[in-house]
């Protein structure tokens, strides 16, 4: 299987005043193809800066991070932009929608930026992708108008309607109780293995880390086992 | 493309979204334009009515004038009398010639403007040349009367004498009352009787009573000169009030009819009729002390009347007045107690002098069909005089009632030329012949001095250049000046100050202007549109513009600071939604065009609905009207009321005024939100 991500020997130093804090400290790791899995960690062990460093909206001090084949650290903002674009698809805490726009339109937005599809074969694909998870019937809706798991979905739809390489989802159940954790966890791994499509969470959630298929521990700053 | 899509719907949305603050900027932005199209409709339309009024009145589409001139030509005045050196243009009809060939000039005017004044004689002045005259032509019945209107006049000096004693020095005061008293006496006025001494008793009047009058008025006016048949063709706004226009090939005058109106006309008449116009707007006169005031000066003014009358009306109008005041009294006193008018009879008094004063009196001094002596200083700076006939007066429709449009009297060219300094073939003719037979020899200014004091054989007068037609030459057989005729082509060819060029199609102004140009550099003349070439009045409207400008400009900046301000905010409020737009793949261009687009929107949105309820109000001012609250606004209004008009221009140009403000008061937020870092979307998670 071809690796989706490679850190090599990743740092990551955050400034502090004069100081500098060593947020990640010579990580390497590799994920392939259709992994499901999780980086698990207390708080500040640093797993959501590998996950910033992974999902391009960041990059490391020193060492590599290559994603889809492209090392991140020689890329302009306007290329990672549009390496986030079209390779990586978000699934955020706070499910981050645009609150303006409507289930279905917030879906679509990624497709728009992209600007590749017509309009016939991305109202197909946008209203499948609805579909399949499970929220077809408030296509309309704006995001404040839906329950805490009908916006993870949303989130869900909006992170794969562009086929990503890799989907990253950052404490993906933390904002839902845990009935409704459990669905979308099932809706994800679902998608995983019809799809083939890369997960990669965060989380300290151990319902999340059940269904990981492969655990990557962190610990301050460092990999603890993976 | 799509992402423009996108960009527009989250544009509309967001501000749906923000209602309050979409609300605020949209507000000021409303605003903005409403005041910008509005203000620019109305600037535009007073522009259209000005130029209107001032191309079909006097300046014409273009005016030409010597490049050699030191001062620009100002037609409606560019304030105060000094003469100005607006440059001469030699030969009229190289210019007809050579301006007349282009293609769409319909009219080419030749014009002359200059400086005269114009005495309104003092009535004791005017009795005793009238007695002068009657005495030489030994005019029996005629000279009693005018002893009589003289005999009453001098009566009242003498009271007059008492009130200005206690201003007078004492020894003046003393050789004056000492001449009062001698023409008081009855003794005196017997040498008006026949075998008596006439002459004598009338240079007395004329060298130590007539001095004790009050000065005759002095009118400074400004005279055009032009050629009256082409100026009627080219100006359809001139229009004749009295009399009428002066015919080809004769030397004329033309009041302008304000001016005849408010300031030749007799005092008395006007001040009534103002207090007639004063009474139609509502004021009145015991509520306000200053037209109290001006009734108190009214019932000083009583001479006006009294001393034009002649013994027999004199008569008739004191037993009048004593029949409507209901009172006894001499007539000075019945004239002052009917010259205190007040709100309940200020109309019925006017109305009353006029049928029984005014048509015993002169109520214009000089009047159309009288000739005034025209004075003024040539360019030399002799002082020259030329007496011309009074043939009218004239206005420019919907001018009537505008104070700078009574800056214009009207002369021809070849008495204008006279006045001017330039003397014209015919004149210089008639001038020769004078001599020739007078006897008189033509001295340069060096020579008169030794000719008079040095010896040498020529003592004659040293006329030089002088007018000629005012020299009172008893000897000769001078023609009267309403009978004096020149050569019409006089007016056609020669020297001009300026020409007004009026065009067959008045939008072709822009095209033809740079054909003008170069026939005009050919010619040493410089084109000058109708808004240069009118003065202050011309510029006017330029103030104005940058009044509006100037208005635009501080509403705009409150705007900029407050949509920029408003913008900051809602940048700020909206940084975890840039952050989520960045992390999942949306440039930072789009970002700042997202903003931009956004006031872009709401700033046509707001702009629209500003300018289409300007729009709404212009169309309620066309029906309307606007009144011109003042006099001077009569001209830029182009009548008593203007009727204002809109043009898409004025609301494009009003709506991409507002979006671009909006734009750019957007530029500094936007660019916040554009540097708005992906990361702030994962932030504070863990």
């Amino acid at each position: 299987m071809p690796a989706i991500v490679e850190v090599r020997g990743a740092v990551k130093d955050y400034p502090l005043g004069k100081l500098k804090v060593r947020a990640l400290e010579d990580v390497s790791l590799s994920i392939e193809k259709g992994e499901f899995t999780v980086i698990a960690g207390p708080s500040g062990s640093g797993k959501t800066t590998l996950l910033n460093l992974i999902g391009c909206v960041d990059v490391p001090t020193a060492g590599e991070v290559i994603v889809d084949g492209q090392a991140t650290s020689r890329l302009s903002d306007r290329q990672l932009t549009k390496l986030r674009l079209h390779s990586i698809g978000f699934i955020f805490q706070s499910f981050n929608l645009v609150n303006v726009l409507d289930v279905y339109q917030n879906v679509e937005l990624p497709l728009l930026l992209q600007g590749k599809l017509g309009a016939a074969e991305r109202h197909q694909r946008v209203k499948a992708l609805i579909e399949r998870v499970g929220i077809g019937e408030h296509l309309h809706h704006r995001p404040n108008e839906l329950s805490g798991g009908q916006r993870q979905r949303v989130a869900i739809a909006r992170a794969l309607v562009t086929r990503p390489a890799l989907v990253l989802a950052d404490e993906p159940t933390a904002n839902l109780d845990s009935v409704t954790g459990a669905s979308i966890l099932d809706l994800m791994r679902e998608l995983n293995e019809a799809e083939q499509t890369t997960f990669l969470f965060s989380t300290h959630d151990h319902a999340v880390m059940q269904r990981a298929r492969r655990i990557v521990r962190m610990l301050d700053g460092k990999l603890a086992e993976s | 493309m799509q992402s423009l899509r996108l960009v527009l719907i989250l544009a509309v949305r967001s501000l749906l979204a923000h209602r309050a603050k979409s609300l605020i900027i949209g507000s000021l932005l409303f605003v903005g334009t409403f005041v910008v199209v509005l203000g620019n409709a109305l600037l535009d339309s007073i522009e259209e009515v000005m130029r209107t009024t001032l191309t079909h009145s006097l300046a014409g589409d273009f005016q030409l004038q010597s490049k050699d001139a030191e001062d620009a030509l100002a037609l409606f005045g560019g304030g105060g009398l000094g003469t100005s050196d607006i440059g001469e243009i030699p030969h009229f009809e190289q210019v007809e010639a050579e301006i007349g060939k282009i293609d769409g000039v319909r009219y080419l005017v030749p014009m002359g403007v200059t400086n005269a004044t114009v005495f309104g004689r003092n009535e004791i002045d005017r009795v005793l040349t009238e007695l002068r005259d009657a005495l030489r032509d030994g005019d029996t019945e005629r000279v009693p009367r005018l002893v009589a209107r003289a005999r009453r006049i001098v009566v009242d000096l003498s009271k007059a004498l008492d009130t200005a004693k206690a201003i007078a020095d004492e020894e003046s005061y003393r050789k004056n009352a000492e001449a009062l008293t001698k023409v008081g006496d009855d003794a005196f006025w017997t040498a008006f009787e026949p075998g008596g001494d006439a002459l004598s008793a009338l240079d007395f009047l004329d060298s130590r009573v007539a001095p004790l009058a009050s000065d005759g008025d002095l009118y400074y006016l400004r005279v055009f000169g032009t050629d009256p048949e082409r100026f009627v063709e080219a100006f359809p706004r001139f229009e004749i009030k009295e009399g009428q226009m002066i015919p080809p090939g004769r030397p004329g005058f033309l009041f302008n009819h304000r001016t005849y109106e408010k300031l030749i006309k007799n005092r008395v008449a006007r001040e009534l009729d103002a207090l007639v116009d004063e009474a139609d707007d509502g004021n009145t006169i015991a509520d306000d002390p200053l037209l109290q005031q001006r009734v108190r000066r009214l019932a000083d003014q009583y001479r006006l009347v009294t001393f034009q009358l002649e013994p027999e009306d004199a008569t008739a109008l004191t037993s009048e007045l004593k029949g409507l005041l209901g009172q006894d009294g001499t007539l000075e006193e019945l004239v002052q107690a009917f010259l205190k008018v007040d709100d309940t009879n200020v109309r019925e008094r006017t109305a009353w002098f006029y049928e029984h004063m005014g048509t015993r009196i002169a109520l214009h001094v000089p009047k159309v069909g009288d000739s005034v002596t025209l004075r003024g200083f040539t360019q030399s700076g002799y002082l020259r005089a030329v007496e011309v006939p009074v043939w009218g007066t004239y206005d420019f429709e919907g001018l009537e009632d505008a104070d700078i449009s009574g800056a214009s009297n009207l002369v021809d060219l070849v008495t204008f030329r006279e006045l001017y300094g330039k003397m014209s073939d015919s004149a210089r003719e008639e001038l020769a012949g004078i001599r020739q037979e007078v006897g008189v020899k033509a001295l340069s200014r060096e020579d008169a001095e030794a000719a008079l004091f040095g010896g040498g054989g020529d003592v004659e007068v040293a006329v030089a250049d002088q007018g000629a037609l005012d020299v009172d030459i008893g000897a000769v057989n001078v023609v009267g000046p309403f009978e004096r005729t020149f050569p019409a082509e006089e007016t056609r060819t020669g020297l001009v100050l300026d020409v007004a060029i009026v065009l067959e199609d008045p939008d072709r102004e822009a095209a033809l202007r740079p054909e003008l140009e170069r026939v005009a550099d050919g010619l040493g003349l410089k084109v000058l549109d109708w808004k240069e070439a009118s003065g202050t009045l011309g510029q006017m409207i330029t103030v104005l513009r940058i009044t509006l400008l100037t208005a635009v400009a501080i509403i705009f900046l409150v705007a900029l600071i407050i949509v920029n301000n408003a913008m900051v905010m809602a940048t700020m409020d909206r940084v975890p939604e840039i952050g989520t737009l960045r992390a999942i793949g949306t440039q930072r261009t789009t970002v700042l065009g997202l903003f931009l687009v956004e006031t872009g929107v709401l700033g046509l949105v707001a702009g629209g609905v500003g300018g289409l309820a300007a729009v709404g109000v212009i169309v309620w001012l066309q029906s309307v009207g606007i009144p011109a609250p003042a006099d001077e606004l009569v001209l830029l209004f182009g009548g008593p009321r203007l009727f204002p008009t809109i043009g898409l221009n004025d609301i494009v140009f009003g709506l991409i005024t507002i979006t671009t403000v909006a734009v750019a008061s957007t530029l500094y937020p936007a660019t916040l939100a554009a540097r708005v870092p992906p990361i702030v979307a994962m932030r504070g998670r863990e």
